[in-house]
């Protein structure tokens, strides 16, 4: 192989995937970058038990070749460079790199033990294109309310699923429940992509990316961003049935600007670090006030409250910090928090009327 | 036809031997042959990535072997093994949650129960008839406490010590005890040397490897040092330990040394044995002895007198057979020639018994030996270093020169090259304080005492 390349576009696809890789995998040479020619452009794959990671690099190719090279040093070498071009050269299983003043030898390993990198047949799989924009906040909203729980790793990522004729995210670890719709469609799919997946995604996405692809088959997703690609493995197994928990009807409604309900929520925060984190909420529809009340047996205790419009009326006990992400991840300037008794579900969601995006987080028993 | 997980386990097996420990480890482990059916050949892989590899790079070599094992392939298909789990315990256990495992063991449940009764218990070995010293009380009530609560304690129950000390004895003593109490149980003894040789043939013959030991209630396995080195018997034992543990069912090892001691024992196998209960049962003392000669003496109706028992447990200290054999031997040659078997008689025939070993033992013998066994030449265990690798050893010398020579203190200090005989005193009197307290040091006396005897 040898061909010549920008350092700026392979510094880049470099990094990009070089968080794929990983040293502690059973198999050594997956810590490796598999650099591939494929047609006139260069091919850069990463890829562990669960995720493989490509980016394709334009370059002028002299001879057609591959081979693999330790993911940190080559990745930490290319972006230590000057911008410009840099050539490529395979002796054996070693990768002369030569750039400028610089050049260096990185011994490597060949690249037909290279596992074979992931396919999914394009005329089978079920296709979404997605604004990147949408795609982010969607991810954002449900990767958050996901477990790292691997005793049961339904939980452990985020279901994506059409259900009348949309299509709809939904991550819980059981305590608390994300579900945002994301766009019409009329196919149908029902996947769990692991949040580690998307959180790779995320990180792949550059600023300039418009569009996304997202291509399911039976058992692995790829995500295709512009010249890059993401594919994953599926969690195999049966989402629970989350609708069920999502209240169509709740007794008290409190609307209220978001800031003031991210104060208050983070002042009376404070004094439940002793108590995991459990705050009262009292929504009070005469005064019109939502007031957090904790108390830390030691320190002291806290009633913070906030102007809100209120109808119905009713006390809930739920963690804090549940209460504090969900707010984190609700769109808008408004919030609307729904909730019916001391046990019933609370609804989070962004407006009255819209609700794209319901957070759900359970009471804490008290 | 051989059935398909042991076709598997040959077809892996091959291919163990052409692939890196790696990849074997990265796509091999965790997989299942689903249908071994001629034309459709399906093969269970743990992850959507596997199936690429091995429709990509091992096909063709898969192919190959399974011709080779008399299958003519036309299509491999690959499927994910949805069920299965990471880690090998628990594939193991959601293999057995198939309908089509369940059958199987179901089919062997059922003709097993008549084999219940010939597990091959010997219905001598009784608790009753093991005698007990301070060498093996330990031991002995452990035993006793397994045989009351099979599974509760003690799980599993690790015996190990010399040969001919009564490990074999105590553990078929633990099995005809819960015989007795729980005749429905089914209790399966064997000896590592018949696993290993069962599960080869299995491989050979191409047969599935007897579920008679999972489905055991009591598994009992004499002489586990014997599986060291034998990597597939090891796991297949392993996997065979997990199920039955796992569902709380009594497992009795015996082995000549603790599982640190054996070689090339899998670590795996090695924690799961030290997981439980390990004991030594150590030579018996000479009044324990005594005690075993008589009450041998005793089931072949025979009263013999203080002195001629006294004799043989004097002279006979390596192991229990072979004064069981000193004792049988005496009893014999009384009856046949009709004499008393007293000391005299004794005399005359432990002396032939005994010619084969050293007669006498001297005290150049055990400072070599002992210095040998520590792997340190005698001039350095003489010398006046005093490094602690080289000052145990010394000490050691000289415990067993007093205990086996009863030499007088200041001999002992000259055999060392020592001057002064308290040295000698102190030595002794540490070592005999240390062997009763720490195990390696009493490891090391009782193997080198082996030495001297052997």
């Amino acid at each position: 192989m040898e061909l010549s390349v920008l350092q700026e576009n392979l510094a880049r696809a470099l990094s990009a995937v070089g968080r794929v890789a990983s040293s502690r995998t059973q198999l050594p040479i997956l810590n490796n970058i598999l650099l591939r020619t494929d047609g006139n452009r260069l091919l850069v794959a990463a890829m562990n038990m669960e995720i493989a990671s490509t980016q394709f690099v334009g370059a002028k190719i002299s001879t057609p070749g591959s081979i693999t090279v330790p993911a940190r040093l080559v990745t930490d070498f290319v972006t230590s460079l000057p911008k410009g071009a840099i050539e490529l050269q395979v002796k054996g299983t070693q990768l002369h790199i030569t750039s400028g003043k610089y050049n260096s030898v990185i011994n490597g390993l060949g690249a037909e033990d290279f596992p074979e990198l992931p396919v999914i047949e394009e005329d089978v799989a079920v296709r979404y294109s997605i604004a990147t924009g949408d795609f982010k906040q969607a991810v954002a909203q449900t990767i958050i309310t996901t477990s790292n729980d691997a005793t049961r790793p339904v939980l452990t990522g985020v279901y994506w699923h059409s259900h009348e004729g949309a299509l709809y995210l939904a991550g819980t670890d059981g305590y608390r429940l994300a579900e945002r719709k994301l766009v019409d469609t009329t196919s149908e799919v029902a996947a769990i992509i692991p949040t580690t997946t998307l959180q790779e995604v995320l990180r792949t996405i550059s600023e300039d990316i418009k569009e996304i692809e997202i291509l399911f088959d039976e058992s692995q997703v790829r995500f295709r961003i512009d010249e890059a690609e993401v594919t994953s493995q599926l969690i195999s197994g049966n989402f629970p049935p989350y609708r069920q928990l999502i209240p169509e009807k709740t007794e008290t409604r409190v609307v209220l600007p978001k800031a003031d309900f991210v104060r208050i929520t983070k002042i009376s925060g404070l004094f439940a670090r002793d108590s995991g984190g459990s705050v009262t909420i009292t929504a009070d529809a005469d005064a019109n006030t939502i007031s957090l009340h904790s108390v830390a047996s030691e320190l002291g205790e806290n009633t913070s409250e906030a102007d809100a419009s209120v109808t119905g009326g009713g006390t809930v006990t739920l963690n804090s910090r549940y209460l504090s992400e969900a707010l984190s991840v609700v769109d808008g300037d408004t919030v609307v928090f729904s909730f019916s008794g001391k046990l019933a579900p609370t609804v989070l969601t962004a407006d009255v009327k819209n609700i794209d995006y319901k957070h759900i987080v359970m009471p804490l028993k008290s | 036809m051989a059935t398909a997980h042991a076709l598997w386990q040959s077809v892996l097996g091959e291919i163990e031997l052409s692939v890196s420990h790696a990849t074997f480890a990265t796509w091999f482990q965790n997989t299942e042959l689903l249908d071994d059916h001629e034309d459709n050949i399906t093969i269970a892989v743990p992850n959507v990535f596997a199936i690429r590899q091995f429709q990509i790079k091992y096909d063709a070599q898969l192919r190959g072997i399974l011709q080779k094992n008399g299958i003519d392939v036309k299509q491999i298909n690959y499927v994910v093994n949805t069920k299965g789990k990471k880690t090998v315990i628990n594939r193991e256990t959601t293999r057995n949650t198939t309908p089509r495992a369940r059958e199987e063991v179901a089919q062997i449940i059922t003709p097993s129960k008549s084999e219940s009764t010939s597990a091959s218990l010997n219905p001598r070995y009784t608790f009753d008839t093991f005698i007990v010293g301070s060498s093996n009380d330990l031991a002995y009530t452990a035993c006793q406490t397994v045989a009351a609560n099979p599974g509760n304690k003690y799980n599993p129950l690790f015996l190990y010590g010399g040969v001919g000390l009564g490990k074999t004895h105590l553990m078929q003593a633990v099995g005809n005890e819960i015989k007795a109490n729980n005749p429905s149980m089914r209790i399966v003894y064997i000896n590592t040397d018949t696993f290993v040789k069962e599960f080869t043939d299995a491989i050979r013959f191409k047969r599935k490897v007897s579920d008679k030991y999972r489905t055991a209630d009591v598994l009992i396995v004499d002489d586990m040092q014997f599986i060291a080195g034998k990597e597939k018997t090891q796991e297949e034992f392993f996997h065979t330990f997990n199920e039955l543990h796992q569902s709380n069912k009594q497992i009795i090892i015996s082995s000549d040394k603790p599982p640190k001691s054996i070689p090339t024992l899998t670590e795996r196998l090695r924690s799961r044995f030290e997981w439980g209960m390990a004991i030594d049962i150590q030579m018996p003392d000479f009044e324990t002895r005594c005690a075993i000669i008589e009450a041998k003496a005793n089931l072949s109706g025979v009263e013999l007198e203080r002195d001629t028992v006294e004799y043989l447990a004097e002279n006979i200290k390596t192991n229990i057979r072979e004064l069981e054999g000193a004792l049988n031997q005496l009893l014999a040659y009384a009856e046949m020639r009709g004499v008393n078997p007293d000391v005299v008689t004794a005399e005359g025939l432990i002396g032939s018994a005994r010619r084969t070993r050293p007669r006498h033992l001297t005290a150049k013998q055990i400072v070599d030996k002992t210095a040998r066994y520590f792997q340190l030449s005698v001039a350095e265990v003489c010398s006046a270093k005093r490094d602690k690798h080289i000052v145990l050893p010394r000490q050691i010398a000289m415990y067993l020169l007093r205990s086996e020579l009863h030499l007088s203190f200041p001999i002992i200090a000259s055999e060392l090259g020592r001057k002064d005989h308290t040295t000698a005193m102190h030595s002794v009197e540490k070592i005999e304080k240390a062997s009763k307290l720490d195990l390696t040091v009493r490891e090391h006396i009782a193997e080198i005492r082996e030495q001297l005897y052997a």
